[in-house]
């Protein structure tokens, strides 16, 4: 990792008290509505100010110098309360004034963070991605912004009629397990009704395709994810787009089965090895389990093998040189508490530390702990015949 | 009947009774923490106990006895002190079955306290149990609580 990256947050939303420090990768748990998604856009906002103005300036989005209405801007509708006068921002130890950053337009520069929003999903009507102007100025920057990057891959980049499997974007591996995992025996494809493009699942049978609207709800939330790797893998030889530095990636278990999920954390691993930075939210405690086996894997002398077992992956020379190189990368995991607003830093995966957030890894395993806790005491008190 | 009389009354234990944590080696003591010691009613060890009678059964660490503030009678916690690792989970499953049969037949005058059969980490822990090795455990009645086993003043449930 080239240096060290902070964030402190403290009174925004729900957000009390977060000290961040950021790794290669990084991963932000807890519960619903405790800040995880301000945290990253507040990220986005730190590092694309001047990007995100411009950005905004471009598609008619006028805020007139006002603090509350950027906001509403940026975060959504309504999100200016997340902002009081006991509000601040430290970014990289400096004080990040919001204000200003209203009130004054920065100088335009190019993206550095590619974002990744949680109602991905959305960005599709009727299979084909909506542009920056098809929302509301209500919705948040980042869903129409991500919306807007995908409808330029797919009419100006990609081209092709196939999308899925792409040669040039992804490894055969990747490829391989996508099928297995995610797609099954269909191809993504652009197909033309009258002269209307929209993508489409296609069939083996030549012409017989499948419409947006009847693909399974994790390949519709699939497909947008997958676009948005497509962006940041681009088909030369360089390994990263252009200026992206950093990349957010909110909740990719999103409608995904357990196995589709670990092709997707295969898929970040590749982003973090390419040399981005990489911040995830997650509900799954698998994203945490994955993590968990990196460190102790990497503290150990595990092997590279051993890691891709983790993944049920093939190990061939490439994905053995991505699970090598992936070890020495630095992971950091925090957990935003719902209770007192402070987000902790849980990095060290310690499922028997005195920090129930951090033994329950930010709740994700505190349900099947607690099954597990409520049989065995059933079991263990099954003949007891207690004294009257 | 309390802890110490049932403890007294079963074969094989009649000597094993001591007084809060002595049944404990030194090593172990610190992996026991009690809210409130002057709470806790004895502890026996049962594997040296039944070294000579059964020296090549799965046999049992220990049992430690705690009054809870919110039971009218003593609570049993039967710890395991044994390494964390996955390839432990079925020495430490067949320990507990151990116990439970022994419970079952030997051991039936504590087998009528309200008890925990909990499996505390010897060493420095690094380990996590899976969704099944946890059903597994919790088949048999056995809960893993990490390297320090905590009696709170009140009993949960």
């Amino acid at each position: 990792m080239n240096e060290t990256v902070t964030l402190e947050i403290k009174n925004v939303g729900q957000i009390k008290d977060a000290s961040l420090t950021f790794g290669d990768l990084t991963v932000f748990v807890g519960p619903q509505a405790t800040g995880k998604s301000i945290a990253l856009q507040l990220l986005k906002l730190a590092i694309d100010a001047g990007q995100v103005q411009d950005e905004m300036g471009r598609y008619g989005l006028d805020w007139s110098g006002r603090l509350p209405d950027f906001l509403d801007a940026y975060f959504g509708e309504g999100m200016h309360a997340i902002w009081t006068d006991k509000s601040s921002i430290d970014w990289q130890g400096r004080a990040m004034d919001l204000e200003q950053i209203a009130r004054r337009k920065r100088k335009a520069k190019d993206e550095n963070l590619f974002f990744i929003p949680a109602q991905r999903v959305l960005t599709l009507r009727d299979g084909w991605p909506r542009p920056f102007t098809d929302y509301t100025p209500g919705d948040p920057f980042a869903v129409r912004e991500f919306s807007e990057k995908l409808r330029v891959l797919v009419e100006k980049e990609l081209g092709s009629a196939s999308l899925f499997p792409q040669v040039r974007r992804l490894k055969r591996e990747f490829r391989n397990l996508l099928e297995r995992d995610v797609f099954s025996k269909y191809a993504l494809k652009i197909d033309k009704v009258r002269s209307q493009k929209r993508l489409v699942l296609g069939t083996e049978i030549e012409g017989e395709n499948l419409p947006y609207m009847v693909w399974s709800a994790g390949q519709r939330e699939f497909v947008p994810l997958l676009l948005g790797f497509y962006w940041l893998m681009p088909p030369t030889k360089v390994s990263r787009r252009s200026q992206i530095e950093w990349v957010v990636l909110e909740e990719l278990e999103m409608g995904l089965h357990p196995r589709a999920i670990s092709v997707v954390l295969l898929l970040v691993f590749e982003l973090v090895v390419r040399g981005y930075r990489v911040c995830l939210s997650t509900h799954s405690s698998q994203v945490l389990d994955a993590l968990w086996a990196l460190k102790h894997l990497s503290e150990n002398g595990g092997t590279a093998k051993a890691l891709l077992d983790v993944f049920d992956a093939p190990k061939t020379p490439p994905m053995l040189k991505l699970a090598q190189d992936m070890m020495s990368k630095v992971r950091k995991a925090y957990y935003f508490d719902k209770g007192t607003g402070v987000v902790h830093d849980i990095s060290a995966l310690e499922p028997s530390a005195e920090e129930d957030g951090e033994a329950g890894w930010g709740g994700l395993s505190e349900f099947s702990g607690r099954a597990s806790a409520a049989v065995a005491s059933a079991v263990a008190n099954v003949n007891r015949q207690p004294s009257k | 009947m309390k802890f110490q009389q049932a403890t007294e009354s079963t074969p094989g234990l009649e000597e094993a009774y001591r007084i809060g944590l002595q049944a404990l080696r030194a090593e172990d003591k610190p992996h026991i923490n009690a809210a409130n010691t002057r709470s806790l009613r004895g502890s026996v060890d049962i594997d040296a106990a039944f070294q000579t009678i059964e020296p090549h059964a799965n046999r049992w660490d220990f049992a430690i006895a705690y009054k809870h503030t919110n039971r009218d009678d003593e609570c049993v916690y039967w710890v395991e002190m044994h390494t964390a690792a996955d390839s432990e989970v079925k020495v430490v499953i067949k320990k507990a079955m151990w116990l439970r049969n022994w419970l079952k037949n030997t051991g039936k005058l504590l087998a009528d306290f309200e008890c925990d059969i909990v499996w505390v980490s010897s060493g420095a822990t690094s380990f996590t149990l899976s969704a099944p090795q946890q059903k597994q455990m919790a088949q048999v009645g056995l809960q893993h609580r990490g390297s320090v086993l905590r009696i709170p003043d009140k009993r949960g449930g």
